[in-house]
Parts: structure tokens; sequence; C-alpha cells
């Protein structure tokens, strides 16, 4: 015998030790033998006990990634639409073209949107829901101008669709491309993406004119300044020739009546 | 489900060998007890067949290595213990008066099961390494470095 033996020779198990675990190996074989006979699979179950809470760890965080993941995919906007009249509103829309966010940037805009809930339709209906208020709300006429700022990835085919939402009264339409950082530069001043991008065409023609006097303009004033500014040339501050699309105010324009 | 005369003779047979190798991983007898327990209770629940008395040996020992593993595991991600098992635990480390078994626990775990394998249950590296589902040149070195260990501390002669 070595001296390992030896040393280990006096560790044996108690005879309580085994007694114990008869008695467990007997209360789990009469559960196991319950469950089979009640159909349920309790007693195989019980020795998967220790496996259980790990198990419903990695359920619990799958299901959490997936309602994570699922909530950003859904409430995450891609698209946002600047839609201005003299009401300005922004909606943002999701990859599955769904509104999941609408901001009013002046006050028409506001008591609008406290009276139509947008959030959740496709956004063709709830640009149409949103025309069709704000012609009952007489904001939108014949005279009025209505403008669409897009920016997303795919602008021209959110383009192509607001062109295709048809309003009651056959206002003047112009649809434009922007991008997100002409939209963070607009968010700054509180101003709608849409009509920043308008004081920014005004202010190439005219250099003394400021965000805060667009603030209280109507897009048909602002329209009406920039097509003045253009006949004549702006006032001598003009710093580009006025196609009205190029670099940060840019994008491309669209110009139609009645469509909507 | 393997029948009570099995469960009792495995019991009464390898009882004592599973409580030592409970002891050389964990030590702490209130662990040993659920390991134990566990040990038996997958073999009551084992749907194979042994082929010898070896086979089903060479099984209890692979079986009662892994629980240990697992067990230990487990007590690792436990944030606290109870302070009773603290002071248990050192109440049975203070007790070694065994330099050669205090030696032999101190070695790191894959050293500790191969050195008792091999002295205590006279396995050859072979055989551990069928048991144990290693290669047999992990073996010989795993023997190595164990016996290295326990030579530098014990001296020349501690087997």
């Amino acid at each position: 015998m070595n001296k390992l033996q030896k040393s280990m020779n006096s560790i044996k198990a108690s005879n309580e030790l085994k007694a114990g675990t008869l008695r467990y190996l007997e209360e789990r074989r009469e559960a196991k033998r319950d469950g089979e006979r009640t159909g349920n699979k309790t007693g195989n179950r019980m020795g998967h006990r220790m496996y259980a809470p790990r198990f419903a760890l990695a359920l619990a965080c799958l299901l959490l990634l997936i309602g994570t993941g699922g909530y950003t995919f859904y409430g995450r906007p891609v698209t946002y639409v600047s839609i201005d009249v003299n009401p300005s509103i922004e909606l943002g829309i999701n990859r599955l073209g769904r509104v999941v966010s609408a901001n009013a940037y002046n006050e028409d805009g506001q008591k609008i949107l406290e009276q139509v809930e947008l959030k959740n339709l496709p956004y063709p209906k709830a640009v149409g829901l949103l025309l069709d208020f704000e012609t009952a709300e007489n904001y939108l006429s014949e005279n009025s101008l209505l403008v669409f700022t897009v920016v997303s990835e795919n602008a021209e085919a959110v383009t192509q669709k607001l062109a295709g939402i048809s309003s009651p009264r056959s206002a003047a339409v112009l649809t434009y491309v922007s991008d997100k950082e002409c939209m963070e530069e607009a968010h700054q001043h509180a101003m709608s993406f849409g009509k920043y991008r308008a004081y920014q065409e005004l202010s190439e023609y005219d250099g003394s004119v400021t965000v805060e006097d667009c603030h209280g303009m109507t897009m048909g004033e602002l329209q009406n300044r920039i097509e003045g500014c253009r006949r004549h040339g702006g006032n001598g501050s003009q710093t580009q020739s006025g196609d009205g699309n190029s670099g940060h105010h840019g994008g491309h324009g669209g110009h139609h009546r009645g469509g909507f | 489900m393997k029948s009570t005369a099995d469960v009792n003779r495995v019991v009464e047979e390898y009882a004592d060998m599973v409580r030592r190798i409970c002891f050389v991983h964990l030590k702490n007898s209130h662990d040993t007890e659920d390991v134990f327990q566990n040990v038996y209770l997958k073999y009551l629940l084992y749907e194979g067949s042994f082929a010898s008395g070896e086979h089903e040996k060479a099984w209890f020992i692979r079986v009662t290595i892994n629980a240990c593993t697992d067990w230990l595991r487990k007590l690792s991600h436990r944030k606290c213990l109870p302070l009773e098992i603290i002071a248990e635990e050192s109440e049975i480390q203070d007790s070694f008066s065994d330099d050669i078994l205090e030696a032999v626990l101190q070695l790191p775990e894959k050293y500790r099961n191969v050195i008792y394998l091999f002295y205590y249950e006279e396995y050859t590296a072979v055989e551990i390494a069928k048991i144990l589902g290693r290669k047999e040149n992990t073996i010989y070195t795993w023997l190595s470095r164990g016996k290295e260990i326990l030579r530098r501390q014990l001296g020349g002669e501690w087997a």
C-alpha cells in the first residue's frame, strides 16, 4: 500500500450518507413512477431541474433580444417627411412605412397634432388624414403652398408615393429632398427641415433674411420671396444662382398643382 | 431505471470511491453529500448497461469527476456562501494533519485526478486516458507534472 492509499483510506462514505442516498433515490423512483402513472414526465423533468434556471435565463435573454430588436426595428425612423403649409409637422417613418413619430414645429402644427393621431398609421394614410384635417381647418386652400421635404435613403420612392396622395383642395405642391445634416441644423433653430430648406434657399438670394424672420412666414410667403428674388436676381447678397437645389438646402424640387 | 437491488449493490460497492473523489475535488462535506446523491441519481436513471464490473467502475469515476466539476462551476457563479459552509470548510482544512493529502489537495484539478487514479486506484496512464477521455500523452504530462510538484513539496520518496 502506498502512502497516498494510507492517507486516503480513512476517507469513507458514512453509513448515514449511504442511507440518506438510498432514501433519496427511492423518493426519486417513486416520483418518477407517479409521473409516469399520471402521464406527465415529472420524474424525468426533476432530473433536469438543475438546468431549468439556466434554460429559463437563456430564454428570457432571447426574448429580450427579440423584443429589443423588434422594438428597435419598429420604433426607429428611417425616413422623415416634413409637411409644411403654415402648420409645420415632421413625421418619422420606420422601415415598414409606418409613422413612429410626429412632431410639430409651430403653434398651428401643435394644434393639429393634439387632435389627429398619426402614430402607427401607414404614412400615405397619415399624410392623407393630415391634409384632410388641414383643409377642414382652412390651413390648406387653393391659394396655399404645400411643401413636402423628404430625408430618406429611399427618397425618390417616398416622394413618388407622396405625389399619389390626393387632397380635397387643389393646393400648389412642391416636393424636395433634403439630408440629415440639414435636418439637425433645422432642429437647432426649432424649425422643420422643410421650412429650413426654404430659408436656406431664400438666404442665398437675400443675405439679410434670418431664421427668425422665416419662423413667422407661411410656406407660400417664403416661396413668393424666393421667386421674387429669382426674378430680380436677388438684392446683391446673392451667393448662388437660384436653382434652389444644390448643396445643403438641396436635393431636387418638384412643383405641381392639384395632384394631391 | 435501475432496480433497487442494483442501486443497493453499487452504493455498497462504490460509495467509498465516490466519496473520495468528491473529497479530492470539493473538500466540503456539505457539497459532497449533494454531489454524491447526484451521482447515484444519474445511475438510477441510466438506461445503458455495463459490459463488466470494470466498465461500471470507470463509469462511476467519470460521472463523479464530471459532477464535481459541474458543481464547482455552479459554485463559482454563486456570489456568496452561507457562513456555516465557510466555517465547516475551514475546520476541515485545519484538521489535515496529513502532509501528503494536503499536498494532493493543493494540486491543480487535472493533476489531482490523475494522481488519485494512478496512485490510489492504481490505474495505468492508458486506462486513465480512456476513463477521462483524454490522449495518453496528456495523461503522461499531467502525471509527471503532478509528481514533480509533490516531489518538490514532500521530498523524493513521498509515494
